[in-house]
């Protein structure tokens, strides 16, 4: 699984920080999200999309053969 | 705030023992003293930099723990849980082998465990779990 967060991040003009905050975890959770270190949960995944005003399959990309 | 300031409680306690221990029992600093002493501080190590972590996502006004620091524990724990019967199983075979003394097998133990926690936690770390 991708994700656009980076990408979105930088469009948006927030910082990592700022977006840790906005959706309630930890600075380290955003840095291993946009590196792809880590799945999010649904929920997670729910508020960042949020935050970015996309649909969750606009901001993370599923594979089919994944 | 409350559980960092036990943290960092424990680890001081940790390292305080270790003092007193190390100035009363006379150690003759053979490889087994040298090993335990180390181990003893990696884990209280472990310990503050856990605490000190904690202590400046406080100060960020982050949360301490959340879904992805969760997630590492767990899979830490799981991961050294596996192993440290591996550990045991050694453990004793070495008992067998060397008649270790009882409390040498059971310190040895709790200290592998505390170990291989602490491994297994910056290997989960380094790794991330995306993977999964």
């Amino acid at each position: 699984m991708n994700n656009r967060i980076r990408e979105l991040r930088a469009r948006h003009n927030l910082s990592q920080l700022e977006l840790a905050q906005k959706v309630g975890v930890r600075r380290e959770t955003i840095v291993f999200l946009e590196k792809g270190r880590y799945n999010p949960s649904l929920r997670l995944a729910h508020d960042i999309a949020l935050v970015f005003g996309l649909p969750i399959e606009e901001v993370f990309l599923f594979h089919d053969h994944e | 705030m409350k559980k960092t300031l036990v943290m960092f409680f424990v680890a001081a306690l940790v390292i305080l023992s270790v003092i007193v221990w190390i100035f009363h029992a006379k150690l003759t600093w053979g490889t087994q003293e040298i090993l335990m002493v180390s181990g003893v501080v990696i884990i209280a190590g472990f310990a503050l930099i856990l605490g000190i972590k904690r202590l400046l996502s406080h100060l960020r006004k982050e949360p301490a723990e959340d879904e992805f620091s969760k997630k590492i524990m767990t899979r830490a724990s799981s991961l050294s849980y596996y192993i440290s019967l591996y550990l045991w199983l050694m453990l004793m075979y070495l008992s067998d082998e060397t008649g270790l003394e009882c409390h040498t097998l059971i310190g040895a133990g709790i200290l592998g465990m505390a170990l291989v926690f602490f491994f297994s936690w910056i290997g989960v770390k380094l790794l991330g779990t995306g993977h999964e």
